[in-house]
């Protein structure tokens, strides 16, 4: 009796392990879907080789590429982990610009301020970080929605920026410092992509592997069944927060080792270009699905289209409308197949 | 939690849990009263009772989420306090809600663990993930309760009755905790699946047997007839029964159940429910998944209430006559005339009325005044073009306050701040006050509603079928069905079971609630 039952049982199971099989390809953690932009990004490859023979696919076009992609990349890891947990992250630029700033004044320059050597660099780190914490605590313990607390300390970034340059001549870095770091070679390829690679490695093991990533995703699925699980849900919000905001800083001090002197508008164009790549690499806004090669991806698909529309000789003054409209067309392929569920959209 | 260590040589043989005269309750109601109840190792408890009979505050103050008033609960021989949703699980006691509570992006493996992962566990160890270990874990506890699920699926591309399946595993990982037989509650896991998944999870469920102990709760009487060693029924907060599954008749349970009988009580063959053409006929509706097959009609003035359990497919079905959810086949016609592509707003330009049960998130607007929630759907003559008659407007909730004797009766006070029974009462008259209402459904319009508001809005809802709208209502009990319709339709599963014309018949609820099960 007991082992008719238990063969049945075995059967049964069997069954619908079987059909499962079938159905879905389960934990495959390769995905077709991601195919898509894999090959979006080839097709310009392609597209822009053949319309510049000469001059796309040259070794210095391509070190110019992953140079340009280097900062959005290094900011696109902390703005993925951001919007995978449903939030945002508005506050780059302003966090780039106090970061930058207080890199240039606390190294040597023309100012001729203090020299604290490769402290600064971490000087510049922890205020990022601060402004991170701010926004994390005022997102998590006052609840205020994200989209406006970084709103407000992007222009908080701004003003101490703005601050530290006060009023005298622009600090500039001195030749032979580490201001032509980021462009140097290293295997053929510019440090700061070599710099970007490790950060968006580091960001992609920490979605992976750890527990501040795992939560990320699960906060970002459902906050409420998240707590339930026993996720500390503002605890890891204000972990994610700090960690955008030291990724956005170690971009600010890049961009202005490129630069090569202080500016509080050092980040420009990052916010527009980083949250575009998270969202065109198939990160979905609500939250919970996505990751941060994916960003990547994003980040190249757009630099190379800047990059290959200008070799082109399509007017720097399109360039802007192009890139608008290519991320209302990735938002809108991606969310295609559920829009009729989409019953409020804000 | 507190454990006042009684001894530990009666751990082997004191029950999983005991609860000793528990009591709760919320204000004057008490939900539960006066409890004493003994889960024995190895056993399927089920736990049966109508809706507010008090089974799942029960429920809560056994996974930490009330706290008892008074009462001791034992588990393992141990006094137990449980302040916290994780005290219950430090005390071996895991439960599988109703909603479903996994995280659907991630894998089986990581919801399994969840709960451990955000405390310590050495698969998470400094909070760095180790996949294999993780993953090897998950597989052995699906082993013990024989569910061949992958444990590195995500979620989202399991069937339903595979995440039943992995929250039982992960309520069970309660043992982890307590070195001794864990208890799992169940609450109402079968609703969400089909009739065949039902028999697999039925079958999972008799072999957690082996594992510890069970608390099941349905709605279905053959269900928990088939699955449980004994059956606690629960009515108006106290358990009324305890009967062992082999002595005892599905007949019995639903006697003991609702306790008194109520017959309706006969209609007149008048003019109410006369041969008028009807107002509001549903041809074959189905949506798949939902319903399937549905027609009825209704008259101008004639009330028609389905009843059913959760997962009849009521909720959607009044849904879609609304216009608020889609319908895969079938015709609705409004006043002799098919509708065709249906929307609300449509709906409710024919003169069709909504009442939902979520009150506070789709019948209102809180921010606004009671005022204007009232001539939010037909504004009549306080609008002039694009341009609101804001006198005119003040003038009408005036009238309509007194009527339904809104408190505090002044229409510029903004609607959130109402009580529930006076917010319902605005929420009817947006609709009642259209000069061209002709059908009004109504989902649960007494939900949470005292009895004095209950009363007013039910002379309401006369009101309006005798001023000739049709009535479509889906009632929170039995009795109000009996007391409201003219005609009652019952619905399980998605389709009619039986109908009863009230003009005619004179059905019990024990008619009525056996085609609900």
């Amino acid at each position: 009796m007991t082992d008719t039952d238990s063969s049945v049982k075995q059967t049964a199971t069997a069954d619908r392990a079987g059909s499962r099989r079938l159905e879905n390809p389960g934990h495959r953690r390769f995905e077709w879907k991601s195919l898509g932009e894999l090959g979006a990004l080839i097709v310009l490859l392609v597209v822009f080789t053949a319309l510049n023979p000469g001059s796309f696919l040259t070794g210095a076009n391509v070190r110019t590429v992953l140079d340009q992609a280097s900062q959005p990349l290094i900011v696109g890891v902390g703005a993925t982990l951001v919007i995978l947990m449903g939030s945002i992250d508005l506050s780059v630029e302003g966090v780039m610009g106090a970061a930058g700033m207080t890199f240039v004044l606390l190294s040597a320059n023309s100012r001729h301020t203090v020299d604290l050597g490769p402290w600064a660099i971490v000087a510049a780190m922890l205020v990022g970080i601060a402004l991170g914490l701010l926004s994390g605590l005022i997102h998590t313990r006052l609840k205020v929605p994200s989209f406006i607390v970084t709103l407000g300390v992007w222009f908080v970034g701004l003003g101490i920026a703005t601050l530290l340059f006060g009023e005298s001549a622009i600090p500039f870095l001195p030749d032979g410092s580490l201001k032509s770091w980021p462009t140097n070679h290293t295997l053929g390829l510019p440090n700061s992509f070599w710099l970007a690679a490790v950060v968006v490695v580091a960001g992609a093991l920490v979605a992976r592997f750890t527990r501040l990533g795992r939560f990320t995703y699960a906060i970002g699925n459902n906050e409420e069944i998240a707590r339930d699980n026993g996720v500390p849900v503002g605890r890891f919000k204000l972990y994610v927060f700090v960690f955008a905001g030291a990724c956005s800083a170690l971009a600010g001090v890049l961009a202005t080792l490129e630069l090569g002197a202080g500016s509080t508008t050092v980040g420009i164009g990052n916010l527009f270009l980083t949250i575009a790549a998270v969202v065109i690499g198939g990160t979905s806004l609500g939250g919970g699905k996505g990751g941060i090669l994916r960003t990547a991806l994003g980040v190249m698909l757009l630099t190379v289209l800047n990059n290959g529309l200008i070799l082109t000789g399509v007017s720097p003054n399109l360039q802007s409308a192009v890139s608008g409209t290519v991320l209302i067309l990735a938002i809108v392929a991606a969310s295609w197949p559920n829009r009729s569920s989409l019953r409020i959209v804000k | 939690m507190t454990m006042t260590n009684g001894a530990s040589t009666s751990i082997l043989d004191a029950p999983t849990l005991k609860l000793s005269n528990v009591t709760k309750s919320f204000g004057p109601v008490v939900a539960v009263n006066d409890i004493s109840l003994e889960i024995p190792r190895n056993e399927v408890v089920g736990l049966i009772g109508e809706n507010g009979a008090g089974k799942s505050t029960l429920l809560k103050i056994l996974t930490g989420l009330h706290q008892p008033d008074s009462g001791v609960i034992e588990a393992n021989g141990n006094r137990v306090t449980f302040r916290r949703p994780q005290d219950a699980v430090a005390a071996g006691i895991g439960v599988v809600h109703q909603e479903q509570s996994l995280l659907t992006n991630l894998s089986v493996a990581e919801n399994i663990a969840m709960n451990v992962a955000s405390s310590k566990d050495r698969a998470t160890r400094f909070g760095i993930y180790r996949w294999g270990r993780l993953n090897r874990e998950a597989a052995e506890i699906l082993d013990r309760i024989g569910a061949k699920i992958d444990p590195r699926t995500i979620v989202s591309q399991l069937s339903f009755v595979d995440r039943q399946m992995v929250e039982i595993a992960r309520a069970l990982r309660v043992d982890e905790m307590v070195h001794a037989a864990p208890l799992v509650i169940l609450d109402e896991p079968t609703s969400v699946l089909e009739r065949n998944e039902t028999e697999i999870l039925e079958r999972e469920i008799r072999s957690l047997k082996d594992v510890g102990s069970v608390i099941f709760v349905s709605h279905r009487l053959d269900e928990v007839l088939r699955i449980c060693d004994r059956i606690v029924v629960m009515r108006h907060g106290e358990i009324v029964a305890e009967r062992r599954t082999d002595a005892v008749s599905e007949d019995e349970l639903f006697r003991l159940m609702i306790g008194h009988e109520s017959r309706a009580a006969k209609r007149p063959t008048g003019d109410r429910s006369g041969r008028q053409q009807p107002v509001l006929e549903v041809k074959g509706l189905r949506r798949d998944g939902a319903f399937k097959d549905v027609s009825l009609s209704a008259a101008p003035g004639h009330c028609v209430a389905i009843v059913g359990t959760l997962g009849s497919g009521r909720e959607p079905l009044c849904r879609a006559v609304f216009g608020a959810e889609p319908f895969d086949a079938g015709t609705i016609e409004v006043g002799g005339k098919p509708v065709r592509s249906w929307s609300v707003h449509k709906a409710v330009s024919s003169g069709v009325a909504y009442v939902p049960s979520e009150r506070r998130v789709e019948g209102m607007v809180g921010g606004l005044t009671g005022a204007e929630n009232l001539t939010l759907a037909h504004p009549g003559g306080t609008r002039r073009g694009p341009f609101l008659k804001r006198r005119a407007r003040a003038k009408l909730a005036e009238q309509w306050y007194e009527r339904l004797d809104v408190r505090p009766r002044d229409p510029r006070m903004r609607l959130g701040r109402l009580s529930g029974g006076n917010q319902q009462k605005v929420v009817m008259a947006k609709w009642l006050l259209a000069d061209d209402l002709k059908v009004l459904v109504l989902d649960h319009p007494l939900r949470g509603l005292d009895p004095g508001a209950a009363e007013t809005v039910n002379a309401q809802i006369r009101a309006a079928c005798e001023g000739g709208a049709a009535v479509l209502l889906l009632p929170d009990t039995l009795e109000e069905a009996l007391e409201m319709a003219d005609e009652i339709l019952v619905m399980r599963d998605g389709e009619v079971t039986a109908r009863f014309d009230l003009s005619i018949d004179s059905p019990t609820t024990l008619d009525l609630l056996e085609k609900m099960v």
